[in-house]
């Protein structure tokens, strides 16, 4: 790719980028949120057009006019958010215009479908409908949906977000074994063991323009850091916490899954003023029911207590009141209406506090500001905002009025170390001025930097670390996949 | 952002070519037709008050699509909700006297509409079944039950046709204004009021940002602590109760009676003007006005033997072209995320 340049109507994305990426390459893009890494992609991808630029596809100029014209040349993406449609079974959205022929025999459908996903080392059942897929599972789909396409050079923005860590080996692992036969994957990502450790080359980008690019095995993590920031970022050094009294007790609760199981069995747990207390655990053990059980969006049975009162029986909307707050996991389809401006979403959840309309303005700004956000104006869409700095908003907006409880599902999702940083110190505060704050998290590191406690969800069962295992990675992984006994 | 460029101007122009294209057809000369128009109904009072007497449905029956709208719900059922309000105030006008007749009756016309809706919301909300199924059948349930009142029960003994008595002249509607065949009834005031209070509401209450964010996405409702089930029982309550109102009106100002088939599809037409609207209640002014104006323009061209179905051509011209040009910049902001 030569010189490309994106411009979003005054705003550069780009600046003159040059990229050059080898067959047979593990390619990793990092760099900051709105550093124009996804925006790159969709280029080559064919998604946005290229203001400026050009570039080259084993020797040939391409210029992909749409998605369509580039997966016909074997250039394929995983964007963040899944092109997976709900209603259809996991096999119709794996064939989804790219059906064999006009009569579709499913039995050889799903021989090649098994075939590729047994390649990858993921199983399927094709007949699922594509709605009871986890996130992780969504993706391990949108993968297998390059892969029956015949694509050659896939690209995958942030690929790693939503697995487990022994799957994001297990992926990063299959992935060498397709660049072997042929296939080139560029990642874009802001994980940087990762890159590390399984990516051939790496890219840094840096507010649209290109800083580094080279073999990954001629840099260390402190430099890519740097060069990603700009700055160095200093390792977080955990403040020893003074718990208080308890603010939320869970006696014994039970929740049942989508199918009737218990997605959660008989947990209890109690979380404390001051500190922040992280559920580490594989996706889909039973950490969204117990945060939906938790926001009264999910019948259950046990006992919440919160300081005195009990709240077992609580509409979500008493609970927020009660001071509850959720980072909801899904931005699009739970935290925020997209199509609605920055300050109507600032209130979403507390509409129904006394005088909140009167401060909404104020409300919206100062979530703005808590993190760096980029951003014009707060009656802007919400969708108008890069990934990142939504996700910034959202934590921001819970930290806002007095929350008590602070449930948190994945609050870095997708977004880099700095801010992740940011948010984590953001919490922590909120925490140590009185309130208590859940994680969940599927980053065990993040966890283990961050948390003053750790409890482990596997299966449905919620045990706490033991206090001499705490800095033990090794143990609590053993704990998350349930070999510790 | 420029509200035409040169793409709408020549939409509006083919629209306009179909509508003389239409009356040259019809063996009407465009010219001649226009100029009747003009003379007959927008230059001549009796021309303005039939104007008026047609946007005080449409207006009320445009703020109750547009209610059901905002929650995500598409009220075809206004008609039937209209009728059912209708009927319910005929009863009481007819069988209560005393000063408290005229809100009574209008009551009992809010309350028609309101359970006539409520079932829709109920079945929506619980049972996941689509609000046009079931308003469609409620409208045919409405009618036909009506008519069957009309038919029997409360038919007037001394009416040839299927039709009440006229309800006693102290408990029609006053004119708020009369100068000769200009009349202005104190209906179209409820009609202004009723639009108001929309946009007041949905702009300025947290009910009305429910229903908004509702409307938008449903589940980003749940997860902030809205009762979505509730709000869409009450909401299409609520719009239902807007048409029986609408209904209420229209025997205590117009026509003092009730009688089988006897919306001519105001609640129809009331989806066009919700449309029209666009995302601003009080555009409703504004398109309730152009719909009454364009139904008054059409009774007069049939006078002069153009077909009524031609204000249906020109509504629904006008109805596409707005929805081409709204879901177009829908589109385009779509690609760019």
């Amino acid at each position: 790719m030569k010189g490309i340049t994106k411009n979003f109507g005054t705003v550069v994305a780009l600046d003159s980028v040059n990229l050059t990426v080898k067959v047979g390459h593990i390619h990793a893009i990092v760099g900051e949120n709105g550093a124009g890494k996804t925006t790159l992609m969709k280029i080559l991808y064919g998604a946005h057009p290229a203001t400026e630029g050009e570039y080259d596809l084993n020797g040939t100029k391409h210029s992909f006019k749409n998605p369509e014209a580039a997966i016909r040349s074997g250039v394929g993406m995983v964007s963040q958010h899944y092109a997976i449609i709900p209603e259809l079974t996991c096999l119709q959205n794996l064939i989804l215009g790219a059906e064999p022929g006009r009569i579709i025999n499913e039995n050889q459908s799903i021989a090649r479908a098994d075939q590729l996903a047994t390649q990858m080392g993921f199983a399927f059942d094709w007949n699922q409908t594509a709605a009871e897929l986890s996130p992780g599972q969504a993706q391990k789909l949108e993968i297998l949906k390059l892969l029956w396409r015949n694509a050659t050079i896939l690209i995958l923005d942030e690929p790693t977000a939503m697995l487990a860590p022994e799957d994001a080996e297990l992926l990063y692992a299959k992935l060498h074994e397709l660049t072997q036969s042929g296939a080139t994957v560029l990642v874009v990502t802001h994980r940087l063991p990762d890159v590390m450790e399984h990516c051939d080359e790496v890219t840094v980008l840096r507010g649209g323009k290109l800083i580094h690019s080279g073999p990954v095995n001629e840099t260390n993590p402190t430099e890519l850091a740097e060069k990603m920031i700009g700055l160095s970022i200093k390792e977080h050094t955990p403040t020893p916490s003074t718990p208080g009294n308890p603010i939320l007790e869970v006696k014994n609760i039970t929740i049942k899954g989508e199918k009737g199981e218990d997605a959660v069995k008989s947990a209890s747990f109690d979380l404390k003023s001051g500190e922040l207390v992280g559920i580490a655990g594989v996706d889909g053990n039973g950490q969204r029911e117990l945060f939906h059980a938790l926001m009264g969006l999910k019948p259950a049975s046990g006992q919440l207590q919160l300081e005195d009162k009990d709240i077992s029986n609580y509409s979500t909307q008493q609970r927020i009141q009660a001071g509850l707050r959720l980072v909801a996991e899904d931005r699009h389809e739970e935290a925020v209406i997209e199509s609605w401006t920055i300050a109507e979403n600032a209130i979403l959840g507390l509409q129904r506090t006394p005088g909140i309309r009167a401060k909404q303005p104020a409300l919206a700004k100062a979530a703005t500001e808590l993190f760096p956000t980029k951003f014009d104006h707060i009656h802007q869409p919400f969708k108008d905002l890069s990934g990142g700095n939504q996700q910034k908003v959202v934590v921001a907006r819970t930290l806002q009025l007095d929350p008590k409880v602070i449930l948190a599902f994945q609050p870095t999702r997708g977004i880099d170390l700095y801010v992740a940083d940011l948010v984590y110190q953001g919490l922590i505060k909120a925490a140590r001025e009185g309130a208590t704050v859940l994680v969940v998290s599927f980053d065990l590191d993040e966890l283990m930097t961050y948390c003053d406690r750790i409890l482990v969800m596997n299966h449905g069962i919620l045990k706490e670390v033991p206090t001499n295992l705490r800095n033990d990675r090794q143990a609590i992984g053993r704990m998350m996949v349930g070999a510790d006994s | 952002m420029k509200f035409l460029g040169w793409k709408q101007i020549i939409l509006a122009l083919a629209g306009f070519g179909l509508i003389i294209g239409a009356l040259i057809v019809a063996k009407a000369v465009p010219s001649e037709a226009l100029s009747q128009v003009i003379e007959k109904a927008l230059t001549r009072p009796a021309g303005w008050r039939n104007i008026i007497k047609e946007a005080t449905p449409l207006l009320l029956l445009g703020c109750s699509v547009f209610l059901a709208l905002k929650v995500g719900l598409f009220n075809i059922g206004a008609d039937g909700q209209f009728v059912m309000g209708a009927c319910g105030a005929v009863i009481v006008a007819l069988n209560v006297s005393g000063p408290a007749t005229i809100p009574l009756s209008i009551l009992a016309g809010v309350l028609g509409g309101a359970l006539w809706a409520l079932p829709v919301g109920l079945i929506k909300a619980y049972r996941g079944g689509h609000e046009v199924i079931t308003t469609i059948m409620l409208n045919n349930i409405a009618g036909y039950f009506t008519f069957y009142l009309v038919s029997g029960p409360l038919k007037d003994p001394t009416s040839q046709q299927p039709s009440t008595a006229s309800i006693p002249a102290t408990v029609q509607l006053a004119h708020i204004y009369q100068d000769k065949a200009f009349t202005i009834n104190s209906s179209i005031i409820f009609a202004i009021i009723c639009v108001f209070a929309l946009w007041w509401y949905l702009k300025k209450t947290v009910g009305g940002y429910e229903i908004s964010a509702t409307g938008e996405n449903a589940n980003v409702a749940r997860f902030a602590g809205i009762n979505v089930n509730q709000l869409i029982v009450r909401t299409m309550s609520a719009s239902g109760a807007i048409a029986g109102l609408a209904g209420a009106l229209q025997v205590l100002a117009f026509e003092h009676r009730f009688y089988g088939h006897f919306s001519p599809g105001y609640g129809f037409d009331a989806l066009g003007v919700a449309l029209l609207a666009g995302g601003n209640p009080l555009a409703i002014l504004a398109s309730g006005t152009l719909f009454g104006t364009i139904a008054e323009s059409t009774s007069v061209l049939s006078r002069t033997g153009v077909p009524k179905g031609l204000s249906y051509i020109l509504l629904g011209v006008l109805v596409i072209v707005f929805a081409a040009y709204r879901y177009r910049k829908e589109a385009q902001r779509g690609t760019d995320s």
